[in-house]
């Protein structure tokens, strides 16, 4: 218990650096339950769908886990985080994706498209309809600004995409929701 | 964000996607045992595999060894008599690199 609770005040960089140089399981679990919010939020916004998102989130701390070693330490391990989170969730689909072209080619009719985004809850908010508008990669990069806060580097290094096309995507994005949706109605309520 | 102004389109996003925190109620917890039951299995499959591997190949290892030991009978005594002639520390050296190989794997799985 003791242990567990000066690892709260211990950084991230530090943590990393027990996790990978000793496997130490408890630093590791510390990380985890600093940023499970942060990338479960970010899975629940991008997929619609809370148990999806969670399993995903368990996969993407397992990632983490097995490719710690690769964390350099120039950006932020939230940043690196969600960028291991990303591309769990972009394998997800496309195994999906697969798994539904084969039962096509069997002949089973499949009702999913993998990109599109639909919301498995009863309560369809502001965001879902926000969300709903916009292609896969344009929600992922905006839920990254605008819901995890990275900065465009770190969405650039997140996705593997060049900073002016981030910058782009958040135009483009911001653009279909402004002609999607009267903005300035629903600032004034 | 910190790279660029906001303004008011940006602030209203913000609040937009704004979400309540997650309570982790166990998540971690159940991440941290995952990565424990993969560590445990990786530990476990070499010594299970060798296991496994050698009792597979004890009946045909014994045969293989009493084949050689046939043909060890074969062999011409002058030819066996000069090797150790030769060199008299052989078996010697043979059994301490045999010993070294085994020190070596060993340390090596107990560092991992």
């Amino acid at each position: 218990m003791a242990g567990i609770l000066t690892l709260t005040r211990v950084e991230d960089d530090e943590l990393v650096a027990r996790v990978v140089s000793k496997q130490d399981t408890v630093a590791f679990g510390e990380l985890v339950r600093r940023h499970q919010s942060q990338v479960r939020n970010f899975l629940r916004k991008l997929t619609g769908d809370i148990a999806t998102a969670d399993d995903l989130s368990q996969d993407c701390f397992m990632h983490a886990w097995d490719k710690i070693h690769t964390f350099s330490g120039r950006g932020s391990f939230i940043g690196w985080l969600l960028k291991v989170a990303y591309t769990t969730f972009l394998q997800s689909r496309r195994k999906s994706k697969r798994y539904s072209e084969i039962l096509e080619q069997m002949g089973h009719a499949m009702e999913t498209d993998a990109r599109h985004y639909s919301v498995q809850s009863d309560e369809v908010t502001d965001l879902d309809k926000l969300l709903a508008v916009l292609d896969e990669e344009e929600r992922a990069i905006m839920i990254m600004s605008y819901a995890c806060g990275l900065s465009h580097r770190e969405i650039s290094d997140a996705t593997s995409m060049p900073v002016g096309s981030v910058k782009s995507v958040i135009f483009r994005g911001k653009q279909k929701i402004r002609t999607s949706f009267d903005i300035k109605d629903h600032q004034h309520g | 964000m910190a790279e660029r102004i906001k303004d008011a389109e940006d602030r209203l996003l913000e609040s937009m996607f704004e979400a309540a925190p997650i309570a982790d109620d166990g998540f971690s917890a159940a991440v941290v045992r995952r990565v424990r039951r993969g560590l445990w299995l990786r530990r476990l499959a070499v010594p299970v595999a060798a296991l496994i591997g050698g009792a597979i190949a004890i009946k045909p290892l014994t045969g293989f060894v009493i084949v050689v030991a046939r043909l060890s009978t074969m062999l011409p005594p002058e030819l066996v008599n000069s090797a150790t002639t030769m060199i008299p520390q052989a078996p010697t050296i043979v059994l301490g690199a045999m010993a070294l190989v085994a020190c070596l794997l060993g340390l090596r799985s107990l560092e991992e």
